[in-house]
């Protein structure tokens, strides 16, 4: 299925007044029809990306595609990408209506039309009946409707979001995320959405492009992603997790915290300095005879669905655990994992490299 | 805050009475019959039928009105192409250099106004009348609407411009229908502004008028200095009316856009 | 993004609008300075203005200034201050600004009535025996027709400054021990300094420059540095010596502004006088 990417960029880099440059040398595509997610700490260039793909901004260098053309110089007016923006960016002097209608009538579409299609619009947003307010008598929630009524009622090819979630609660957030998931999928049309929450990400993506200080770390599927994050930063970002050097010994042996462990991973150099990612919820407790890591428990939160462990073994490194089951702080336990759980990411290693090695020895895993 | 004591309140009405007390003591007058500002005799209109009567005084408040919305509307109209090209300025420097060239006109005394202007008229040329007071009025116009416009602007997110782009509106679309609509209440108060200065300025058109054109203040200004003459009562009557009227047109407007009735921003 | 030279089109009129009415002017009153009645370049103006004629009107402009100033301020902070505690204050805010959009010269006119040898406070004085006495053509008619004209726009940036001042402050005050007068002294006062230099900016340089009040009021008895510059460009016809007063209003003018300006820059200070 070599479907034509409806976005590409190609070695694109953006410097302001020459010297600070936001984004280096970035490649990319995203195909038609998916949720695509740009994750990443504040200042990493996720909204500089939007920008570049709406048009506000040139690139300083490199080329973006749209269905194949290049469409470095072409102005916003002119794409069919349509921006979902962090303050929604409604207009205070229009009402509801006004503002859906806002880019038909720029298009001089006759007022039947308009009518019809700013109504399916609003109904989209179950914001039917609200057509005669101002933006000033609607709540924080509801503006942010109006703000994606106001985006694809212009039948968009893309949907730009940049983090129109921040402002809501933690309620109205979550609601939020199942509705714009929903309505992307009802739509069937590209959204690019920006975030720098990573649950958000994992819940809502088809795929997630992690960046880090401009540029794209990893890029991948959330499952991907977060079991297999390709360095520190990654693995750090995206969720909890246990990161400890180590060193491997030979394929499938991996050294660390003392101890030597079966694992998956393969086709790394021989005593090659790694490091070793182990997710919270991937540590189970167990007696000190039968655990793997031998641990002492400094102290214990209750998190609703878990309890959250702090450990430490006898090399003084912290161990973090999701647990359902209770321990005693103070008490000495073992810690099991399966080999599975544990990722081993090579330093600095490149997302290509990386793929190759994790295609090498999970194929044949996965030919079912 | 504490409740308003007695004495606070006498305070404000004795504020209030003394700015009133002039203005009611001269529309008290305009009915004297007696055709002086001391002694009360009897009911009459005539005063005010002298005043319709003037073909002349008539002739110069109509050309005051004319001078006060040309000018208002000619300075509004640069005044906001003024504070659009401020804002466009990338160059901090310069921004701030014609910031501060705008305030000169709005600090400075109205004899040096008139006085320079003077010079320039004569210096280039200008045949002091009509012409000259009604270049004189945009001039020292613009600086306000300037001033009441350019926050406004400034306010404005970035953002809205970004949207308004994105929703395919051109770079024309984009001042006529998301711009203009949002400074608008800006634009009204300059407008209005530029239009009472107008209306209230006697120093500068003293200056810069010539034989054969008065305005209103300048006129008022040459028969006080003959003495007292009830005919000017009239007129003050007259324009009190109007004034309260212009108010309430204006606040009836300001209510609409929301911005508080003295023009300056909270 | 709007095109480039669309944006340079707003700068041309408005960059003309400058440099013909705000650039040139000062410059031509400058060059004006340097020459004497008969058109010959020379500093005599300014000597002139350094004789002791000119150093008296100077100071006798200012010390009037000054007193209208001092008085305006006295009328007008406690004024302000009331008005913000009163229930509808916009609105009576609204009716203390009316008067000043009544045509100056009118209001000034009606001194001359009320002032005059027959006027109601020489009626006043008839009455409670004091007998009819010259007030018109005073320092005191003059003093007290200039605080009434400055009055409202002194309130105004003085009323915006306590307005804008967030009562809680002032509950703090209270409640960290302070009396309503320590509270003011320490607190609101020395918080709503901006809104006052405001009020001394729109009132005392428009006080140097007075010179239709000065003639229809004081009878030319008070003569101020707007009342010689009249005298110079209408009457006398010397341009030269006029403009040379003039110079020395813009300094000083600049020179109060430098005092009273304020960091914040707010649109507090659209307060012109005539
Ligand atoms: N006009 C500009 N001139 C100079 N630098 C800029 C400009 N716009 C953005 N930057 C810089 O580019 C970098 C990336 O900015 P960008 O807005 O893309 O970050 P972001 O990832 O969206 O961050 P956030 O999550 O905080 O919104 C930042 O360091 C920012 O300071
Ligand atoms: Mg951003």
């Amino acid at each position: 299925m070599t479907q034509q990417p409806i976005i590409r960029f190609d070695n694109v880099s953006k410097r302001y007044n020459d010297d600070t440059t936001v984004l280096s040398n970035i490649s990319f595509e995203m195909e038609r029809g998916k949720f695509y997610t740009l994750l990443g700490p504040s200042g990493c260039g996720k909204t500089t990306i939007l920008r570049l793909i709406a048009g506000f901004i040139e690139p300083s260098s490199g080329e973006i595609q749209f269905n194949g053309k290049k469409i470095n110089e072409v102005p916003p007016n002119e794409r069919q990408v349509n921006t979902v923006f962090q303050d929604y960016a409604l207009f205070p002097h229009l009402n509801v209506f006004e503002n859906v209608a806002f880019g038909l009538r720029i298009k001089k579409i006759k007022q039947a039309e308009v009518k019809r299609r700013v109504e399916e619009a609003l109904r989209f947003v179950n914001l039917q009946g609200y057509e005669n307010r101002e933006i000033s008598e609607m709540s924080g929630g509801q503006r942010q409707r109006v703000a994606i009524a106001r985006a694809i009622v212009n039948d968009p090819e893309i949907i730009l979001l940049d983090e129109p979630l921040s402002a809501l609660d933690l309620k109205l957030r979550t609601e939020m995320q199942y509705e714009l998931r929903e309505l992307q999928q009802r739509l069937g049309k590209t959204f690019i959405f920006v975030t720098h929450d990573q649950e958000e990400a994992l819940a809502m993506s088809d795929e997630i492009f992690v960046m880090n200080a401009g540029e794209i770390v990893q890029s991948g599927t959330p499952i991907d992603i977060y079991d297999e994050p390709i360095n520190r930063f990654v693995a750090d970002f995206i969720g909890e997790s246990n990161i400890v050097d180590g060193v491997m010994i030979r394929d499938h042996l991996v050294r660390f915290a003392g101890k030597e462990f079966e694992c998956v991973d393969a086709g790394l150099d021989t005593n090659e300095k790694i490091e070793v990612v182990i997710r919270p919820e991937d540590l189970e407790i167990t007696s000190p005879e039968r655990g793997k890591l031998i641990v002492t428990v400094d102290t214990q939160l209750f998190r609703g669905v878990h309890y959250e462990l702090s450990t430490y073994d006898r090399d003084g490194n912290e161990w973090l655990v999701h647990s359902t089951r209770k321990a005693q702080v103070g008490d000495e336990i073992g810690l099991d994992f399966d080999p599975e759980a544990i990722h081993v990411m090579r330093l600095n290693e490149s997302e290509e490299d990386f793929d190759r090695r994790l295609e090498s020895y999970e194929v044949p895993d996965h030919a079912e | 805050m504490g409740k308003q004591s007695n004495a606070q309140k006498l305070f404000l009405a004795l504020v209030f009475i003394i700015l009133y007390a002039p203005i009611f003591f001269l529309i008290f007058y305009s009915f004297n019959s007696n055709g002086t500002m001391s002694s009360f005799e009897s009911f009459t209109w005539e005063h005010y039928a002298a005043v319709f009567d003037d073909t002349r005084l008539i002739m110069i408040v109509l050309n005051t009105v004319i001078v006060a919305l040309l000018s208002a509307l000619i300075s509004t109209a640069i005044g906001v192409l003024g504070a659009l090209a401020i804002v466009y300025l990338k160059n901090r420097k310069l921004r701030n250099t014609l910031l501060s060239l705008n305030n000169v006109l709005i600090v400075s005394p109205d004899v040096i106004i008139g006085a320079s202007f003077l010079i320039l008229f004569t210096a280039v040329g200008v045949r002091l009348g009509f012409a000259s007071v009604l270049i004189s009025h945009i001039a020292f116009s613009v600086p306000i609407v300037v001033l009441m416009v350019l926050p406004k602007l400034l306010e404005m997110s970035d953002s809205l411009i970004d949207a308004a782009r994105d929703l395919g509106a051109s770079g024309r679309d984009v001042l006529t229908r998301v711009i203009i609509p949002y400074i608008k209440p800006g634009i009204f108060a300059g407008f209005f502004l530029a239009l009472t200065y107008s209306l209230d300025d006697f120093a500068v058109t003293f200056f810069v008028t010539g034989n054969g054109f008065s305005t209103l203040s300048v006129e008022i200004y040459s028969m006080a200095r003959a003495g007292i003459s009830l005919t000017i009562n009239a007129l003050s009557g007259l324009i009190f009316i109007v004034t309260i009227g212009l108010v309430l047109v204006y606040y009836a407007l300001n209510r609409r856009n929301r911005t508080p009735v003295t023009g300056v921003k909270k | 993004m709007q095109n480039k030279s669309t944006k340079a089109l707003y700068l041309i009129p408005y960059g003309a609008w400058i440099l013909l009415f705000v650039v040139a002017p000062i410059a031509l009153v400058v060059y004006y300075s340097l020459f004497d009645i008969h058109g010959d370049f020379t500093f005599s103006n300014y000597k002139a203005f350094f004789s002791s004629v000119y150093l008296e009107l100077t100071l006798s402009s200012f010390w009037y200034a000054f007193l209208i100033t001092l008085f305006s301020l006295l009328i007008s902070y406690p004024t302000a201050y009331f008005l913000t505690k009163t229930k509808h204050k916009q609105l009576w805010l609204l009716l203390i600004i009316i008067p000043s959009w009544i045509n100056l010269l009118l209001k000034t006119y009606a001194f001359i009535g009320i002032f005059g040898q027959y006027g109601p406070i020489n009626a006043f004085f008839a009455a409670i025996g004091i007998g009819s006495t010259q007030l018109l053509f005073t320092d005191f008619s003059f003093i007290f027709v200039s605080v009434y004209i400055f009055i409202p726009f002194m309130i105004l940036p003085i009323f915006n400054a306590i307005d804008r001042l967030n009562p809680a402050l002032i509950d703090a005050s209270r409640d960290l021990g302070a009396s309503p007068w320590t509270t003011f002294r320490r607190v609101i006062l020395p918080l709503t300094m901006n809104g006052v230099k405001s009020g001394i900016q729109v009132t005392f340089i428009p006080a140097l420059s007075l010179f239709m009040i000065t003639r229809l009021i004081a009878g030319n008895k008070v003569i101020t540095l707007g009342t010689a510059i009249e005298q110079q460009f209408l009457v006398t016809q010397n341009w030269g010596m006029g403009s040379t007063i003039a110079v020395f209003l813009i300094l000083f003018m600049f020179i109060i502004m430098l005092f009273t300006g304020q960091k914040e820059k707010g649109g507090a200070s659209v307060g012109k006088t005539k």
